[in-house]
């Protein structure tokens, strides 16, 4: 994605911010949503569009869990690990899910198909459902048993992918 | 570092407020951290450095107890108010400044014994003074594949680091390279540049003196010395006019460190270094250092002892009419012993110095003259002329923090340059500065606090821009002046009184000198070399240099002394802007080699005229006595920080440059950010050598039928320069030619005259590129 491209996507909402340092988050998000993922070039290019330093804009990415600085799958499972879900059994959800995608069961990571991603919250403000779910970063879900987990999964795999994750 | 503000208790407008049990007094606004210091309580800090702008309060170090306040107060961010009960000693502080350093600690790897940092580090330093005995952290601790290379010189170990931000700070609010960032949360944190880049600041070694802790230290320095193995002298930079205040680390009788003075030097540097200043000393020790005199004889080279080579400079100057050049960065010592000389030891020597001959400058250099530091309290501050990133680089840092404390920045000049994003500047067609002072004059006009600093070479070149200037300040009585001068030491050789090389140059043609005597001068590598060529051509007298490395000129010498570099010589230099300073020898120098002054000390002594003096303090005082604008100042009274002069240093009668000379494009000098001859011999800095290269804008390069990577001669009345590369970039002005000084070899110099007035070249194709 170009300057020019992130540039278009801000005039309409700079109005909305009045800091233009909080300009960075959106137009982090909309780079975003072309790879999956922001690569170096993505984040010059926001560099560019906002005026701040490729490195200020690295920062910000790298502080917040759903943007991605490294490749992910097309969908992002994320598995709530806080403690009233973790009471509820989001061990053996994490567990399934993790040995389901064959990926590593300390870190979660991407399935071998470039598919799936499983990756940890923290608490996702659904105490009241765990074990909950975050799918995408957009859509919250629960409770569920690891057996429905891996349903779950299964559907997400043959689901279309949304072309634009966060418009 | 001095790590504290200083704080003035004999100003007016004090706050009175209880310390620990003591009334005592702070002025208004000070902030606690400080004002406890200035009354002997040290209140440990790790965040705070109020050289990198507003407290952030970020590592609660600092904590203390104020009546009234609802939990304990950060120190470092908390001004002093009437009345305040501070206590800094308390259970509940103890208590807090345990619970700091325990976190602080628990992810940090205690591997002081292999750390540089240990010994000279504020973290073991209060962790010893403030902290609990003993660790609770049983858990693993974090682990980093270490070190990481920050850049070529800049090592960082991850787990060391406590977060701090005082790197990023200065990447950002003082250098404003934008470079340096935190990424990641919490105990994850790491400082990096963007996607791990290497850090390519112009004054990226600031952050390995602002490290509290061993997490960034200098490559060319890791492993090599023990704080307690070492000797700390401080010192001043002699690579370019602006004479920082540095702190030697020197070890085994080589100087293996640079840093910033612990207690920085505010009306110079502040503290802050740029790269080249930091890490050039290991060209002291380059391999084509001069190590041994050498003599020229039919049969080939030999390299003398120092005995016999002062004994056969003797021999050679004996009884002739010689010509002393002092060059650019002679110490006062060494050109006022030279000036000597003539006096006594070798009568009707003919003593003068290199540089520029400034005569048009007398207007603009009697006005009154302002301090680097006085820069911080204008609030327009004009630049005209030259490119001071470049050539004065720390001038760069004292502009970004006038601007962030609210200073408009303004000016005008021939060449782009990296100061020029910091406010309006006017670019002006070379030959036609006076058009930009015009445009400046109102800017200073309505300032009440305006600084100008202006650049010897543009001005001198253009004696109506000079006077046009000179008139803008002089109408404002608030208006103060800043030389960007050329040449390291060129206000100390004026201040000698000391005529300009011409008159030297004129008597070789002339044959009224049959011997030369260089005291660091490179007549063959300076501007007008092609015109010093032609002189020395047919010239049958001895030429003795007195040099640290080896130059075209050294080339031409029938003997070369050698001499102690600026790492390693007692002396003093007079900055830019005209402040005394005071060179102290760190390292020993090599063991064939002497102090520049000591050699002709011992050369008088050999020709029969001993001089009255034995030590550089007390030469100081014998050369500088009859000068008026040394009155008063001595080796002592210039002490740690350096005196400004008594009085302007500058020539009278010194000619005004002639007109440009020549047909064809007008030649504008520019400089390399890490050109000079020290920078090039750096291993150091090896990563940061610039090409010689001629830059020219596309259209004019059309006109004048050269590509990108052609080689060209510029041709000028005044000679031809060396081989250059072109260079067809976008930005440089259309209609001039851009060539760097001071590049290897000296190829721009060539086509330069000696006083260097501005000459017209035509571009000449070599080879296709």
């Amino acid at each position: 994605m170009d300057a020019d491209q992130i540039r278009a996507h801000l005039d309409p909402i700079r109005h909305e911010f009045a800091d233009p340092r909080s300009l960075v988050m959106p137009a982090l998000k909309f780079a975003q949503t072309e790879k999956g993922h922001l690569t170096r070039e993505d984040m010059a290019a926001v560099a560019e569009a906002t005026g701040y330093s490729p490195s200020f804009v690295e920062s910000v990415a790298s502080f917040y869990d759903r943007l991605y600085t490294r490749p992910v799958g097309n969908r992002v499972v994320s598995v709530c690990i806080t403690l009233s879900c973790m009471l509820r059994g989001s061990d053996e959800v994490w567990e399934a899910l993790c040995e389901h995608e064959g990926v590593d069961h300390h870190h979660g990571g991407t399935s071998a198909d470039g598919r799936i991603t499983i990756q940890e919250a923290q608490c996702l403000g659904y105490c009241d459902r765990g074990a909950c779910i975050q799918v995408d970063a957009e859509e919250t879900q629960g409770p569920f048993t690891p057996e429905e987990a891996v349903k779950l999964v299964e559907e997400l795999r043959e689901a279309p992918t949304p072309a634009e994750l966060w418009r | 570092m001095a790590e504290y503000a200083p704080v003035d208790l004999t100003v007016e407008n004090q706050v009175e407020f209880e310390l620990d049990g003591r009334k005592v007094t702070a002025p208004a606004g000070t902030m606690l951290a400080d004002a406890c210091y200035a009354h002997g309580v040290e209140i440990p800090i790790f965040c705070y450095e109020p050289r990198l702008g507003p407290p952030i309060g970020a590592c609660r170090m600092c904590l203390v107890e104020v009546e009234g306040m609802r939990g304990l107060q950060t120190a470092c961010s908390t001004p002093v108010a009437p009345d305040m009960v501070v206590r800094t000693t308390t259970d509940a502080v103890k208590e807090a400044q345990d619970g700091v350093l325990e976190v602080l600690l628990a992810n940090h790897p205690l591997d002081c014994p292999v750390c540089d940092k240990g010994g000279e580090c504020p973290l073991q330093d209060r962790t010893f003074k403030f902290g609990p005995g003993q660790s609770r952290f049983v858990e693993p601790k974090r682990h980093h594949p270490k070190p990481l290379e920050l850049s070529d010189r800049i090592a960082l170990d991850r787990e060391r680091c406590i977060a701090c931000f005082r790197c990023v700070r200065f990447s950002q609010e003082v250098a404003q390279d934008g470079e340096l960032t935190m990424q990641a949360r919490g105990a994850l944190s790491e400082i990096t540049t963007f996607s791990g880049d290497a850090y390519a600041g112009r004054f990226s070694g600031n952050v390995i003196d602002l490290c509290p802790v061993g997490a960034l230290t200098s490559i060319p320095y890791r492993f090599v010395s023990r704080p307690w193995d070492v000797q700390n002298t401080p010192s001043i930079c002699g690579l370019c006019p602006v004479g920082c205040n540095t702190e030697l680390t020197v070890r085994e009788g080589r100087t293996k460190r640079v840093t910033g003075r612990p207690d920085p030097n505010s009306a110079v540097e502040e503290g802050w270094l740029c790269d080249t200043g930091r890490w050039a000393y290991d060209a002291s020790w380059s391999d084509d250092r001069i190590t041994g005199a050498i003599v020229r004889e039919a049969t080939g080279d030999r390299v003398a002892g120092l005995e016999d080579a002062v004994d056969a400079a003797a021999a050679l100057l004996r009884g002739r009419t010689v010509g002393i050049l002092a060059g650019t960065g002679a110490t006062v010592e060494e050109a006022g012993i030279a000036a000597d000389l003539a006096a006594g030891a070798l009568p009707g020597a003919i003593v003068a110095r290199m540089g520029i001959p400034g005569g048009a400058l007398a207007g603009l250099r009697a006005l009154p003259g302002a301090q680097l530091g006085d820069i911080d309290d204008a609030d327009v501050v004009v630049v005209v002329g030259g490119d001071p990133a470049a050539q004065q680089p720390i001038v760069e840092l004292r502009l970004r923090k006038a601007r962030r404390f609210g200073a408009t920045v303004t000016g005008c000049g021939p060449r782009p340059h990296l100061i020029e994003s910091l406010g309006a500047f006017t670019r002006t067609v070379p030959g036609a500065l006076a058009d930009g002072v015009a445009a400046v004059a109102q800017a200073i006009a309505g300032a009440t606090l305006p600084v100008v600093l202006w650049d010897e070479a543009d001005l001198a070149a253009e004696p109506a821009a000079a006077a046009a200037l000179a008139d803008a300040i002089a109408a404002n009585d608030a208006a103060r002046q800043i030389e960007l001068g050329a040449d390291v030491n060129g206000s100390g050789l004026r201040a000698l009184g000391l005529p300009t090389a011409d008159l030297v140059l004129d008597a070789v043609r002339e044959g009224r000198v049959d011997a030369l005597l260089l005291v660091h001068a490179e007549p063959l590598d300076a501007p007008g070399r092609t015109a010093w060529a032609a002189a020395l051509q047919d010239f049958a007298g001895p030429v003795v240099a007195i040099a640290t490395h080896p130059t075209a000129t050294t080339e031409r010498a029938d003997l070369v002394l050698p001499a102690l570099t600026m790492w390693e010589q007692d002396g003093t230099l007079v900055s830019m802007n005209g402040r005394v300073q005071r060179l102290r020898p760190g390292a020993r120098g090599p063991e064939g080699a002497a102090a520049g002054w000591e050699l002709l000390v011992a050369l008088a002594h050999r020709l029969g005229a001993p001089p009255p003096y034995r030590t550089a303090a007390a030469a100081f005082r014998a050369v500088t006595a009859g000068h008026a604008a040394f009155a008063g100042i001595t080796s002592d009274t210039a002490g740690i920080l350096g005196v400004p002069l008594a009085a302007p240093a500058q020539v009278d009668g010194a000619s005004a440059p002639a007109p440009a000379q020549g047909e064809g494009l007008p030649l504008v000098a520019t400089r390399e950010v890490y050109g000079g001859t020290h920078a090039r011999r750096s291993a150091s800095l090896a990563s940061t050598a610039a090409e010689a290269a001629a830059r020219i804008a596309p259209a004019t390069a059309e006109a004048q039928w050269v590509r990108d990577g052609d080689r060209i001669v510029l041709r000028s009345p005044a000679g031809d320069s060396g081989l250059l590369t072109v260079r067809v970039e976008e930005g440089w002005p259309e209609g001039a030619v851009f060539a760097p000084l001071g590049a290897p070899g000296a190829p721009t110099e060539g086509a330069l005259p000696p006083d260097m007035a501005p000459v017209l070249v035509q571009v000449v194709r070599v080879e296709a590129g």
